[in-house]
């Protein structure tokens, strides 16, 4: 709060003509929010990140869980996952641009790729660490396989999986971002970089203001459903 | 048998490319050989400017990483033993958690230009907030017991920080160094790939505009690799320094 402030009572002492002051930027924002441009970009931008995020977190979190409860698939795939893992997945865009075409499809896969890879170690460790008693004891009151897993293995688990969501979503929100900006003929990242050849600083200010709302509506969403689900494990992430 | 079986799903993966390359049906440019891109690595080392292209990038995610690694220990710490400056801080660093720093790119290169300064200054700001908030979260839960048994025995606050604080930080400190450093290389590769005339991801986007697949995959290659040193690296440093707590290396 004080940042913005300093920010707008810096503002009225003059700044270059690429910094707006915070009370231009909501005015900008609000003329925008009345034009049907802003919604489109909006729209197409989350048409690529939503299917993108539930590919890649659902794959993920199923790899993962089945990793970690079965131990000859754990040595076939994970192997694979650990090594991938620190490699920065949007160098595959240009590639799967050759493969996919240059449309929506390449950057909901890359946007699935790189969502998947924490989703998965998460699971992963979070089957992996289900204390052996409780399996031992869900087994002896005569639980079946199923039940185990329902009962005992995905409860554990849920906890580290949401952490694993919550980085996908950071994810593929700036995923989605660098695959507009780097090529698309729409969405926010493209608006972005159309304001900036144009030199419309308010524009972009409206662009970057629309994505931080969105990104802190999903990480809120993802909170909410978090304190839902797990109401034994309290509000704090 | 047994101990192979971490390569199949590796080997199989690789033969179904070479299958696909050689089945003749999709264009070199779609799925050039693992022959082609091999001879495109070894290549690559040969051309004059190979190892100025490495340390182009390197040096951007080395120095927005060093900056953000000493700004975001030194604001965690004090956020971890100060509740004033935790509670006026920790709103704006959970607040705009989630929100893509990328976004600030366009704006970053009015401000520090188009050269290294933009792109060390995003990556700086990418990096700052896993450090900051796996720090936080460290310098905050010492167990209490330590501090109060150190008071006992007659420390002052700078022994008890040196000797207590510090040692039982230094593993989260180093959580999130691990997953500050991929970040630094997606965005370096990132924002070379939007505007840059160097670096390695400069090269892959100029290789995919000359159609040459084949050498795209192997800057492609050359990156995997610098990103998998990178944190095999930080993960001995951090078996090193911590020695009394192993991380647990099933695999990672």
């Amino acid at each position: 709060m004080a940042l913005l402030v300093v920010w707008q009572l810096a503002s009225l002492r003059g700044l270059p003509d690429y910094v707006l002051s915070p009370i231009d930027i909501g005015r900008h924002f609000i003329a925008a929010l009345g034009t049907s441009e802003l919604y489109i970009d909006a729209g197409a931008s989350l048409m690529r990140a939503i299917p993108g995020f539930v590919i890649g977190t659902v794959l993920g979190v199923a790899l993962g869980l089945a990793a970690g409860i079965w131990k000859s698939f754990d040595e076939m795939l994970s192997p694979l996952v650990f090594l991938s893992y620190p490699v920065p997945k949007i160098v595959m865009l240009p590639v799967f641009m050759l493969w996919f075409g240059i449309g929506d499809l390449s950057k909901v896969l890359i946007i699935a790729l790189a969502c998947f890879y924490p989703s998965f170690i998460n699971a992963f460790y979070g089957a992996r660490a289900t204390p052996r008693i409780l399996v031992w004891s869900a087994r002896n009151m005569g639980a079946s396989q199923a039940q185990i897993f329902g009962r005992v293995v995905l409860p554990g688990a849920l906890p580290l999986i949401f952490a694993g969501m919550r980085v996908s979503l950071a994810l593929s929100f700036i995923v989605m971002f660098a695959t507009e900006m780097i090529n698309a003929r729409s969405g926010l990242g493209y608006l972005i970089r159309q304001a900036e050849n144009g030199l419309r600083f308010d524009l972009m200010y409206v662009a970057l203001l629309a994505i931080a709302i969105l990104g802190y509506a999903g990480d809120r969403l993802l909170r909410y459903s978090r304190e839902k689900l797990l109401p034994w494990e309290g509000g704090h992430a | 048998m047994k101990r192979l079986r971490p390569l199949i799903l590796i080997l199989v993966a690789l033969a179904a490319w070479e299958v696909a390359a050689r089945s003749g049906r999709w264009s070199k440019i779609v799925f050039p050989s693992l022959e082609a891109i091999g001879k495109e690595f070894i290549g690559f080392f040969s051309r004059a400017d190979a190892w100025e292209q490495i340390w182009t990038s390197l040096y951007r995610a080395f120095g927005g990483f060093g900056l953000a690694a000493a700004a975001g220990v030194l604001l965690g710490m004090i956020m971890g033993r100060s509740k004033l400056v935790a509670e006026m801080l920790d709103p704006l660093f959970s607040g705009t958690y989630a929100v893509p720093k990328l976004a600030l790119f366009p704006i970053f290169i009015f401000v520090f230009g188009i050269g290294s300064l933009s792109k060390v200054a995003l990556i700086f700001l990418e990096c700052l907030y896993p450090i900051v908030i796996m720090t936080y979260h460290g310098a905050k839960s010492v167990n209490p017991v330590w501090l109060w048994s150190a008071q006992n025995m007659g420390a002052g606050r700078w022994q008890i920080l040196r000797r207590v604080v510090i040692p039982a930080t230094t593993p989260y400190i180093f959580a999130g160094f691990r997953v500050a450093v991929p970040v630094a290389m997606i965005v370096v590769v990132i924002t070379e790939m939007i505007s840059s005339a160097d670096g390695l991801g400069y090269l892959v986007i100029y290789s995919l505009s000359s159609l040459r697949t084949d050498r795209m995959l192997a800057v492609v290659v050359i990156i995997a690799i610098i990103g998998y040193l990178l944190d095999k690296g930080l993960v001995l440093a951090r078996n090193r320094l911590i020695y009394w707590e192993k991380l647990d290396t099933y695999y990672v």
